[in-house]
């Protein structure tokens, strides 16, 4: 609408990263572990493809209709009422999401480095750090994530690269562990759920000066946060071992904390590694809460989305703080997230399928009077 | 009005802002916390659990767990003692105050701790924990849950076993170092970097302890003298429980067989022929471990090629002067590891220890073995008693130093 179309791919593909890699990376190894034990890598792998099947279908959609997100074409696909319906539904399912991130990061900080900090200000702090930002317009949006990028990847590299020297490929193997196919299926679900924010291409797609570089943006991007996702977990794994991996919430930082700089210049990489994971999360709430706004805006035609930031505060607040506790909120962060497949993957998928039909039919109908 | 309106939220906001961005609730300065740099775990005796006071259980309403009590020794650093940099001379007062309590777990103990200190404790520059013998021998998994569980804890910090009760350790004086503790650290940080014990810190104790193929293994060390500190053999573990030692040189034997690549120990070898013997001294390891299934049973194969020098010998009666001789000294050190081994891994067998983690080796590549007959830690401790192993050890003797004969 109002937004200019200056977002190039490069940037996209930047945007695509840094939504991806959030506070996921925290627990990621736990998650894949739990439903794959040595072969937490291969769980992960076929969770990044699965990802990466929706994210293509997805992207297919939005180079098919380049001038509107999925809010708007879904609409033109499989009608008004019901298209606003399912729209309504995903909007939910993108504030549970933003809350969900900034509770789970304010569960990490208020455990690990401000035990004594209440959990609700870090939450609020974060929120509003997000809402404040998404005052701004797209390009904004996209210069912001584009800044991000090399800070998010660079320390985790260092963190891998570093920690390697105590790694035991023994706990790498045996690399498919067909124990427990459904519970590996499971895992698979788990992990391709935390690339949930990729959705957020169907919103970049619009603003973009070629829409039809995009499938090689979100190919770029999937490849380049799994690929990462995939180092952390081989990482982890193959210097904790899946047995021990098991008894630790968030494996990554305790991969930091075991990481030290050679010649004593640090002795423990968490605080860095953390500082670093802020930025992360950030940009991935960040991106969920602009994709929220922005839906909102599209779906009741309103012509700017900057008040509605600071309006949907509050109930994105409330939401983050319904878990009880810290167990609970994994269960939920779970059950959401597959569930969210449904709308991530399933939902994208409906509608290009309908797509495909309603333009073969046009193209017969058009064929016949000839 | 929109642009007053507007304004006024903005100063609205930047007098809220600060109020969330300071992060005051945690700051804390440092001389008003009392960092904890060394802590020694012994069982309490009879007389020390007179002392307990009720602080986180009464007699009666709250339950007391039925564990043995412990007694842990803290070293606390003093604030402004701690010497930064070079070392200041004269310095009189001491760095470190150290504090005894009881308590039934190492919370429990901590809570008592933090009763009798003023500041807060810190356990952020925690280096070393000791556990005296006995408290290694009745079990360490109860400390761990503690320790895994507290953030401030590092995973780099390293665990001992000592044959002295632990808080002698506290206690001792060094003359290299200020801070007994970070001596204490620093003494066995070192034995990693000279090759005289595998890496080990806690977070390697965890993971090895939860891993079910292997099991863990922790210096030990005895007190000689008033300062110094022996590394006097290796604690080795079933499960959580220590089980036995070795000696010195046998840590050496150990890491061979474990694939530690760095060697550090020295081992005389009898010359062939000759009543004399010369030092030979391990610079470098290759280990190769195998793993299969014999007749139906399972079978490790251990390839071990050394590179050693020759360090000293005993007389002038051994001319070390042609090849030949390195050849048949090469050989009889040979056969001294391949024995040595072989007498390592039985003694471990017969306590079920497998701190060389064979059972990782079968769990790893043998994964239908592994699924068919283990699963378990304990069903892979009563198969690691019945191993069978075979193991060939090549020694290379490269260098004999810069004198010629």
């Amino acid at each position: 609408m109002g937004d200019p179309k200056e977002i190039t791919a490069l940037q996209a593909t930047t945007i695509l990263i840094s939504t991806i890699i959030g506070v996921g990376v925290l627990p990621l190894p736990l998650f894949a572990v739990r439903a794959g034990e040595t072969s937490a890598p291969f769980v992960t792998l076929t969770g990044v493809f699965l990802a990466a099947i929706g994210l293509m279908i997805l992207t297919y959609l939005g180079i098919r209709h380049p001038h509107k997100t999925i809010i708007t074409y879904s609409q033109d696909i499989i009608g008004k009422w019901l298209g606003k319906i399912f729209s309504i539904v995903v909007i939910f399912f993108f504030l549970i999401l933003s809350s969900l991130t900034a509770r789970e990061f304010g569960a990490v900080v208020v455990t690990a480095v401000l035990r004594e900090t209440p959990l609700e200000v870090t939450v609020i702090v974060m929120l509003l750090l997000a809402a404040i930002s998404c005052r701004n317009n797209i390009n904004v949006f996209a210069y912001i994530h584009n800044l991000y990028v090399p800070m998010i990847l660079a320390p985790v590299l260092i963190v891998v690269a570093f920690s390697l020297k105590n790694a035991n490929l023994l706990y790498l193997r045996p690399i498919f562990l067909g124990n427990d196919l459904w519970n590996m299926a499971g895992g698979m679900l788990t992990v391709s759920a935390l690339f949930q924010g990729s959705f957020i291409i169907t919103m970049i797609i619009p603003a973009m000066k070629t829409p039809k570089k995009a499938m090689k943006a979100s190919l770029w991007g999937i490849l380049i946060s799994g690929g990462l996702y995939l180092l952390i977990v081989i990482a982890t794994v193959a210097i904790f071992g899946p047995e021990e991996i098991k008894q630790i919430f968030w494996p990554t930082l305790e991969l930091a904390r075991t990481t030290a700089i050679p010649g004593n210049i640090l002795q423990r990489l968490d605080i860095i590694f953390l500082a670093v994971w802020v930025l992360a999360v950030f940009t991935t709430l960040f991106s969920s809460y602009y994709f929220t706004i922005h839906s909102i805006k599209e779906l009741f035609r309103l012509k700017d989305h900057k008040v509605l930031s600071y309006f949907i505060l509050p109930f994105v607040f409330f939401l983050a703080m319904a878990p009880q506790n810290v167990l609970h909120m994994y269960e939920i962060i779970q059950l959401i997230g597959r569930a969210g497949l449904l709308i991530t993957i399933i939902y994208p998928a409906f509608l290009l399928l309908i797509d495909f039909l309603r333009s073969w039919r046009r193209k017969k109908n058009v064929a016949k009077p000839s | 009005m929109w642009l007053n309106h507007r304004k006024l939220i903005i100063i609205m906001f930047s007098i809220l802002i600060p109020l969330f961005l300071s992060g005051c609730w945690d700051s804390r300065e440092i001389e008003k916390r009392a960092n904890v740099l060394a802590i020694g775990v012994d069982i309490a005796s009879e007389e020390d659990r007179k002392k307990e006071d009720e602080i986180s259980h009464l007699s009666k309403e709250f339950p007391t767990p039925d564990e043995e009590m412990i007694k842990v020794t803290a070293q606390i650093a003093v604030p402004g003692e701690i010497p930064l940099g070079p070392q200041q001379p004269g310095g009189s007062a001491k760095p470190v105050l150290v504090v005894e309590v009881v308590g039934h777990s190492f919370q429990d103990a901590m809570l008592n701790l933090q009763q009798e200190v003023a500041n807060e404790l810190f356990l952020g520059h925690l280096r070393i924990i000791v556990f005296s013998e006995d408290i290694a021998r009745s079990g360490t998994s109860r400390f761990n849950d503690f320790l895994r569980r507290n953030p401030e804890i590092r995973r780099t910090a390293s665990l001992v076993v000592s044959k002295e009760p632990a808080s002698k350790y506290m206690n001792i004086t060094p003359e290299l170092e200020r801070i007994p503790s970070l001596y204490l650290a620093e003494l066995v940080d070192n034995l990693t970097a000279l090759g005289k014990f595998p890496p080990s810190f806690i977070g390697l104790f965890w993971t090895i302890y939860s891993s079910k193929g292997q099991d863990p293994y922790l210096p030990y060390l005895e007190l000689k003298g008033k300062s110094a500190i022996q590394l006097n053999g290796l604690a080795y573990f079933h499960g959580d429980k220590m089980v036995g030692k070795t000696n010195p040189l046998e840590i050496g034997v150990f890491m061979s067989v474990r694939g530690i690549g760095r060697g550090g120990y020295g081992a005389f070898a009898e010359v062939p022929g000759k009543d004399e013997s010369v030092l030979v001294r391990t610079v470098s390891r290759n280990t190769r471990t195998k793993v299969g299934i014999k007749n139906g049973k399972p079978h490790v194969s251990i390839k071990i090629q050394y590179e050693s020098e020759i360090d000293e010998k005993e007389s002038a009666a051994i001319q070390l002067s042609d090849s030949a001789i390195l050849k048949k000294i090469e050989k009889a050190t040979s056969k001294d590891a391949k024995r040595s081994i072989e007498k390592l891994i039985a003694t471990t067998q017969k306590t079920k220890s497998d701190i060389f983690g064979f059972g990782e080796h079968f769990r790893a590549k043998l994964p239908q073995y592994w699924n068919r007959n283990v699963k378990t830690k304990e069903k892979w401790d009563g198969i690691y008693q019945n191993l069978t192993f075979d193991v060939k050890v090549d020694s290379h003797i490269h260098r004999v130093g810069m004198k010629s004969k």
